[in-house]
């Protein structure tokens, strides 16, 4: 299928800021885009979408360019059919919740409509009716994306989409968009600074750093490059381990992140324990960090997890590379 | 104050009327120069906005005498439309209702604009990746929006289009019942023994008017605050 694949050959420039990025996406699934504030992560939504100009370079959908600088090929956003949820849903506030749906509904090409189903989907359905100006932070996402969902686009971009929410907010919002991804085969990039919302969304990764893509491809083989351990504060190093080994993962979730601070090691098999997540494995690395705490990594009979501990904690368990070792992770650490 | 005569009403009726026209014929224009204006990069920018601010500060005589040379039936657009569409502007209703709305033209760009800038442009960016195109994100998101702001300052523009002197009378004249408006006849009043009273009564008028004008457009512009603000 000619249509199947996005790639981006690009340069943008904003301010003093520049962005260069070359790659290629399979439209399909949720690719994530990481890397820390400021690294131009939302500046690549916005050169896909249009909505910022190539310094150079060329961005295509199969054989169908949207832009090409050489070419002089320039599809304004409102033809490219890539749709975008921005990170501060940007309603129309002259319209209630039904009518900024309805603007999208009625631009969109055939089959129009659905305004119903998809309020009725996304728990909206009462407040059709309502401005949006007292929706909560949640339902506005909400309807920013139901809003971009209506459009029926090819490709959906959405900006920092948990900016604004935490906890259980975070999470239902979430696996709406996993089940959206899953139902609607539409594909999605994310953009997130959030290490643990790459591994719970994405099949792919991005890695940006500095205005420079660092890496890129399955999100397994990213999650686990030095290149992305580079983008982490030291808090957040860890790693992804597929959602099925955890018990506390969330539904749908095709990963979780687990930091290395929040896995305990043991010399001997644990017992009496109420930690339900216990691996055995195979300490493959000892890395001393700078601050003298040592960082572990152990192969489990599927991926690898990473655990940090104290020169005297890994001295007392008697830790080397080749020896057995299990790894604790408390659930609610996740 | 006693009921106002048959005169008073004639000049009236031509101050409202001239003025009425006046803003409703420029009023598309001036939308459309205050949405420009209010584009962040919009090429000549400068040059439109100095162009759109120029009656307000040249004397309104020079712009009546420029109108004059434009339209005047021996001018280069005034005599395509005397001889083609034999319209004839100078020392005509017509003729001081384009005046009136060149001179107010600058006050109607500003406070227009002014609510098309309070828009979050951000919005726009949101419209377009929904397939609005750039003429759709104009009559779907920033009429609406701009609205009331809008209609404020042509309201506040009208009320200013009630005094406007020197354009018109350069342009149009001081013909009684024709082009004679409040400021006409107040000043005609004056010119002559004992039109002391009229000149009062036609002062008394204009101010009236004048406040009536500026209530509304003020109302309206809380109105419009109102609704920006949610």
């Amino acid at each position: 299928m000619s249509a199947s694949v996005l790639s981006a050959d690009l340069r943008v420039r904003r301010g003093g800021f520049e962005l260069a990025a070359k790659f290629e996406l399979p439209m399909s699934g949720i690719t994530a885009v990481f890397g820390p504030s400021g690294a131009g992560k939302s500046m690549l939504l916005s050169a896909i979408a249009g909505l910022a100009k190539l310094e150079q370079g060329r961005v295509a959908i199969g054989d169908e360019v949207l832009e090409d600088v050489a070419g002089k090929v320039r599809v304004p956003p409102s033809r490219r059919g890539v749709g975008v949820v921005f990170q501060d849903a940007r309603l129309f506030p002259h319209l209630s919740v039904r009518g900024n749906l309805e603007y999208a509904a009625k631009r969109a090409p055939e089959p129009r409509g659905g305004i119903e189903e998809i309020a009725a989907t996304f728990d909206l359905a009462d407040k059709l009716d309502r401005p949006v100006h007292n929706l909560s932070g949640g339902e506005k996402a909400r309807v920013a994306l139901a809003r971009a969902m209506l459009s029926r686009s090819r490709l959906l971009l959405l900006d920092e989409p948990f900016a604004s929410l935490d906890g259980a907010r975070r999470r239902a919002y979430l696996k709406l968009i996993m089940d959206v991804s899953a139902q609607s085969a539409l594909p999605m990039i994310v953009v997130t600074h959030q290490i643990e919302d790459a591994a719970e969304l994405a099949d792919r990764v991005l890695a940006v750093r500095e205005g420079q893509l660092v890496a890129s491809g399955d999100a397994e083989a990213v999650m686990e490059s030095a290149a992305l351990r580079g983008l982490l504060d030291a808090r957040d190093v860890g790693a992804r381990l597929p959602a099925g080994m955890l018990s506390a993962a969330a539904q749908g979730a095709k990963g979780v992140w687990v930091r290395a601070d929040n896995v305990l090691l043991a010399s001997e098999e644990p017992r009496g324990l109420s930690a339900r997540n216990v691996w055995p494995g195979e300490v493959s690395a000892m890395e001393t960090e700078a601050d003298g705490s040592i960082l572990v990594t152990l192969r489990l009979g599927q991926g690898y997890i990473l655990s940090r501990i104290t020169r005297a904690a890994a001295d007392e368990l008697r830790l080397g590379v080749g020896g057995r070792a299990w790894a604790v992770v408390k659930a609610h650490a996740i | 104050m006693p009921m106002l005569t048959a005169g008073e009403i004639q000049i009236l009726a031509t101050s409202l009327s001239v003025a009425l026209w006046a803003i409703v014929c420029s009023l598309p224009l001036a939308i459309a120069v205050a949405y420009a204006l209010s584009r962040p990069r919009l090429p000549g920018k400068s040059v439109l906005d100095a162009l759109s601010h120029m009656p307000l500060v040249l004397p309104p005589v020079l712009v009546g005498y420029l109108l004059l040379l434009a339209f005047g039936v021996r001018g280069p657009v005034g005599g395509f439309l005397d001889r083609v569409l034999h319209i004839r502007l100078v020392f005509t209703p017509a003729g001081a209702a384009v005046a009136t709305a060149v001179m107010c033209f600058p006050l109607m760009v500003r406070a227009i604009r002014l609510s098309f800038e309070a828009m979050d442009w951000r919005l726009f960016e949101a419209a377009a990746v929904l397939r609005a195109s750039a003429w759709d994100r104009f009559v779907s998101l920033a009429l609406p929006m701009a609205g009331p702001g809008v209609l404020a300052g042509a309201v506040t523009a009208f009320a200013a289009a009630l005094g406007e002197f020197g354009a018109v009378i350069t342009f149009a004249s001081n013909v009684e019942g024709k082009t004679q408006t409040l400021p006409l006849a107040i000043y005609s009043a004056l010119q002559v023994p004992g039109g002391e009273e009229r000149a009062l009564r036609l002062a008394a008028m204009s101010i009236a008017l004048a406040v009536i004008g500026l209530a509304a457009g003020e109302f309206l512009q809380r109105w419009a605050r109102r609704r920006a603000e949610g």
